[in-house]
């Protein structure tokens, strides 16, 4: 295989793999939003969050699995109060919901800088095996991404899809009122969500953090990118921010061979504009009423 | 009306006020002044759009910067003269938020918010990144000429420069809001679907409303970095959309001169607590909170209303 190619093949794995964790974290964005109006904008933040905890929990509890497991819990004990005492009164007026988390993504930010300090940190892979792909060693710690995202992406589907608190999720998307009506417990059903969409967000903190470096501010990029897609792909349209995610990622991927990392950035929010000039609701989003 | 008579009579006695601040001030408390009073011009055109059409924007950044590049770049490149810039800066932030109009005003509300925020990142990234013209992080600095004469180092000019323009802004916003113009933002923000029956192009009036609240960011910018004589690519950051809205918030939306009270406050707070306490932003989330708890009108809202 000719240099280049192989070059534009590892690039757009790369894409791929970043989008698969966008993925993750892009659907929680849209999952919250779809159910409770809520406009996250601490969503990067828990993110960051995530990968905090993840540099310190890795080391110390000496298995990266565990971390997996412990760092959504701490999550969702930080979440279900964040929804249940600041962001319920404004559920589904959507700029207030997102006033509101702009304060708390301030105090997330700041409180990770207060106790993790403000320098970068890159930490260690924690499955230290290459590969040999196409006669490249390729990062294992990579694949391993890749795996446990598609499995958390099906995860996600079963339970939305094919079991009975899926059903509830999805008709308070439909229709919050008559699910209501219908005698769902709407109370139970946003704390669910908020907190399974900022558990999606941690767990892609964790992921990534070994593949980035851990900074408090790393949230930004991160929820930069998550809106865009959950733009493209249509607000609160679960399918639609898969098929963003990784279509953007991949293509940002492949324009990094040529384009620097704030301009290939740049090229996708051209994108962005494109398709909200033609469809004002994002390729998959449906029409409000 | 008894609201109204309120906000204005707060307005008059705060420009008297200002009026006489400026020759009694110590220098330090001066040029703290001198910023509320920028942000109050920044804070009155973004009520133009929060308060008064219900479009909460988070990409005012933009036009703030663009202001401030406006201004810097046509001093330093094109050796222009101080009023020339201003012309310059304002066209800036009529462009920028025009070209962003067209494309958002039209989205729905949680459309509106996110993507006017993605496109203020987006160019915050690329203001960080065009180092060659914006000095990136660390900026450009240059010497500001004087106005008919008169040199801006002179903190009195400097002091009536800005308050000339903030009792223009507030004369010509409220000319606006009196005005049919005004009648019609007002209707939209009430009840966007009756405006529409009656035959009004909200679309049209939100886009308005949106540049004319650019074009005041633009003007603030412009006036920050002839007081400062700097602008750095940190004005496009996130931190300057915030602000605004909280202003707002905190002086009360669809008052023009509520925000006044908002900017007095927060500046204060910045002043003050940024000096003691490095975390400051963390007790800015904290307020963020509080004030969307207590009151979502703001203050001077709150006590009209109760008049």
């Amino acid at each position: 295989m000719p240099e280049w190619l192989l070059n534009v093949l590892f690039l757009l794995m790369n894409g791929l793999i970043w989008g698969l964790i966008i993925a993750l974290i892009a659907l929680g964005l849209s999952l919250i939003f779809g159910v409770m109006g809520i406009v996250n904008m601490a969503h990067g933040d828990l993110y960051m969050v995530g990968a905090v905890l993840a540099f310190y929990l890795i080391p110390l509890l000496g298995s990266f699995w565990l971390a997996l497991l412990v760092v959504p819990l701490i999550i969702a004990v930080i979440a279900a109060p964040i929804e249940r005492f600041i962001l319920r009164p404004y559920e589904g007026h959507h700029a207030v919901t997102m006033i509101a988390t702009v304060g708390i993504s301030f105090i997330l930010q700041q409180a990770a800088l207060a106790t993790y300090g403000g320098i970068p940190k890159k930490m260690a892979d924690p499955w230290d095996v290459t590969f040999n792909l196409f006669g490249v060693s390729y990062p294992g710690y990579r694949l391993l991404i890749a795996g446990i995202s598609i499995v958390i992406l099906a995860a996600i589907w079963l339970f939305l899809y094919r079991t009975s608190y899926g059903v509830l999720i999805r008709a308070s998307i439909q229709d919050k009122n008559m699910a209501a009506a219908m005698g769902i417990d709407v109370n139970r059903v946003l704390i669910g969500t908020f907190v399974l969409g900022s558990v999606l967000a941690a767990i892609g903190g964790v992921l990534a953090a070994p593949i980035t470096q851990v900074f408090y501010l790393m949230g930004a990029d991160v929820a930069l990118l998550a809106f865009i897609v959950v733009i493209i792909g249509g607000l609160g349209s679960l399918g639609g921010t898969l098929v963003a995610a990784l279509s953007l990622c991949a293509i940002e991927g492949v324009m990094s061979a040529v384009l620097n990392p704030t301009l290939s950035k740049a090229a996708i929010f051209v994108v962005m504009i494109v398709i909200l000039m033609i469809r004002p609701r994002g390729l998959f989003g449906e029409a409000e009423h | 009306m008894e609201r109204k008579g309120i906000v204005t009579r707060f307005a008059l006695v705060s420009l008297l006020v200002l009026a006489v601040l400026g020759v009694v001030l110590p220098s330090g408390a001066r040029s703290l002044v001198v910023q509320i009073m920028i942000f109050s011009i920044f804070a009155m055109g973004y009520d133009i759009c929060l308060g008064y059409t219900n479009q909460c924007s988070l990409g005012h950044s933009m036009f703030f910067g663009a202001g401030a590049y406006g201004a810097i770049l046509s001093i330093m490149s094109f050796k222009l003269g101080l009023i020339p810039a201003l012309g310059v800066a304002l066209v800036a932030g009529f462009v920028f938020a025009f070209l962003l109009g067209l494309i958002c005003v039209r989205l729905s509300e949680a459309y509106f918010v996110i993507v006017t925020a993605i496109i203020s990142a987006v160019f915050h990234l690329l203001a960080m990144d065009m180092t060659w013209l914006t000095g990136g992080d660390d900026g450009l600095s240059t010497t500001i000429p004087p106005v008919f004469g008169l040199s801006l180092y002179n903190p009195y000019v400097n002091y009536y420069f800005v308050f000339f323009f903030l009792l223009v802004s507030y004369l010509i916003l409220r000319r606006i809001i009196g005005a049919p113009l005004g009648r019609i933002f007002i209707s939209i923000r009430e009840n966007p679907r009756r405006a529409h029956f009656l035959g009004y192009n909200i679309t049209r009036y939100k886009l308005i409303a949106f540049v004319l609240s650019g074009v005041f960011g633009a003007l603030a910018g412009a006036l920050y970095t002839m007081t400062m004589r700097y602008a750095s690519a940190d004005y496009f950051n996130f931190y300057w959309s915030v602000l605004p809205i909280v202003w707002c918030l905190i002086g009360g939306t669809g008052t023009l001169a509520g925000c006044w009270i908002g900017v007095a406050l927060m500046s204060l707070f910045q002043y003050y607590v940024s000096a003691w306490f490095t975390h400051y932003l963390l007790l800015f989330g904290i307020l963020i909170l509080i004030i969307l708890k207590v009151s979502r009108r703001g203050m001077l809202g709150y006590f009209a209303g109760r008049g």
